[in-house]
């Protein structure tokens, strides 16, 4: 489960600074798939990092007892200059893979991605797609109980989203997923909760259809 | 190739301002043949300089890996230092057989102490580093007046000359610059009859570098959440 008590999240910009979201109090249930909606730039990463851990709230407290991954996003989590194999180890490190662990998980990334031997060209030659399937599969390669996943799926071709649905079908007995997506039938296949994001303030929906009415409406 | 060059930039640098300075000032300056003088303390300067500089963007060019919770902004600072003292080190290797291959005497008069002074600039420039990081954060505008200022302080950091050669009447005002007196103890350190200027001390870079980490550590402990979320690093 997570819970925001008083969250306040704001940003410094050039122009001064800029409120996400002001004074936020929520609980989510533990056990939920949930699906973060919302127009581009209502701040649905921002929320979704706050949750991750990844960035932390000016004021208030988020709260959860699980074990939560990194966001899993189009962009960040590479260092560009380095191949894919040193990222993956990378990683692995971090977390603690060590030896045959990470011998594995790099295995695993190459085989999932289907990147073959571009794993030793360096991140930034990496096309869009290449690098969100080293991206997704490499969170994958991990055991979390929430899988943050930022639009990563919404990019990949047909064979990708088929795979990317098999892992998940597999990985979702046990963890959960927060999903961020602009794919309304993605989140409603996948996700017990919606969360609204709109106007610095966040509308929990257990209905899923509800929510994305709200949203589209 | 990029390994290559990484070890190659510097060298070359090195390699050309000795040889450079050496045919300039010709051969020999307070006892020392003038090439191995200035690699002594070229080489030091630069390491120091790099390190302070480079920390800078070291937030701007590991953004990226801060989704990742574990990883803090401290710690892409400590690995700046790390790969800069790594680079350093190789190219100095590499030089200091090179020069003794041709001839000259480099040998090191006392190498504890070497080692030692070395540390502290080096603790030294990781806090100037932090320091600059913390200032350009909140104001990137100053990273390019501090890249200019790094330019003069080639001549009154008395790298190119002993400090003696500096004007007298000026020097303690000169005095006050740290890497004046780190080179000047490196180079006492190394060459076995040179004499740094009156006024020259380690207790001095050591208060200083002591200062300089305590008002750095203090605004990263200050601003270390910011420093993540902000977009405009």
């Amino acid at each position: 489960m997570f819970e925001l008590r008083n969250v306040t999240k704001s940003y410094l910009t050039p122009n001064g600074r800029r409120y996400v979201f002001r004074n936020l109090s929520l609980a989510i249930p533990p056990g939920k798939n949930i699906g973060l909606i919302g127009r581009n730039g209502a701040g649905k990463s921002t929320l979704m990092r706050l949750l991750g851990g990844a960035d932390v709230p000016d004021s208030g407290i988020i709260a959860t007892d699980r074990s939560i991954s990194w966001p899993v996003g189009l962009t960040g989590g590479f260092q560009g200059s380095m191949t894919g194999r040193d990222n993956i180890k990378f990683v692995c490190r971090i977390y603690g893979a060590t030896g045959d662990a990470m011998r594995e998980k790099i295995r695993y990334v190459q085989d999932f991605a289907e990147i073959g031997d571009w794993i030793d060209e360096p991140i930034k030659t990496y096309s869009s797609g290449m690098r969100s399937r080293v991206a997704f599969g490499l969170s994958m390669a991990f055991d979390f109980d929430y899988y943050l996943i930022d639009e990563v799926m919404s990019v990949g071709d047909a064979q990708f989203k088929r795979k990317c649905a098999e892992v998940f079908q597999d990985k979702l007995q046990k963890s959960n997923v927060v999903l961020v997506s602009h794919s309304m039938p993605e989140i409603e296949k996948l996700c017990d909760v919606v969360l609204l994001v709109r106007n610095g303030t966040i509308q929990v929906y257990d209905d899923v259809a509800e929510g994305i009415k709200a949203y589209n409406s | 190739m990029g390994a290559l060059w990484m070890l190659l930039e510097p060298l070359v640098h090195l390699l050309l301002f000795t040889l450079l300075f050496a045919m300039l000032r010709g051969r020999t300056v307070s006892g020392v043949e003038y090439p191995v003088f200035i690699l002594v303390g070229m080489a030091p300067f630069l390491l120091y300089r790099n390190t302070a500089l480079r920390m800078m963007d070291s937030l701007r060019e590991n953004r990226s890996l801060f989704g990742y919770k574990q990883i803090k902004p401290l710690d892409t600072y400590v690995a700046r230092v790390i790969v800069e003292t790594c680079i350093a080190a190789t190219v100095y290797a590499i030089l200091v057989f090179g020069f003794a291959w041709f001839g000259f005497d480099m040998s090191i008069h006392s190498p504890l102490q070497w080692i030692a002074t070395l540390l502290v600039g080096l603790l030294f420039a990781f806090g100037l580093g932090m320091f600059l990081a913390m200032l350009t954060h909140a104001l990137p505008s100053l990273k390019i007046i501090i890249r200019m200022a790094f330019f003069p302080l080639y001549f009154i950091s008395g790298v190119l000359i002993p400090a003696s050669y500096l004007p007298q009447a000026m020097m303690p005002v000169l005095l006050l610059n740290p890497f004046l007196h780190l080179l000047e103890l490196i180079r006492a350190e190394v060459l076995p009859h040179y004499t740094p200027v009156d006024g020259v001390s380690e207790t001095y870079v050591i208060s200083f570098t002591l200062v300089l980490l305590f008002l750095s550590l203090g605004a990263y402990r200050a601003r270390r959440m910011h420093l993540i979320s902000t977009k405009n690093g």
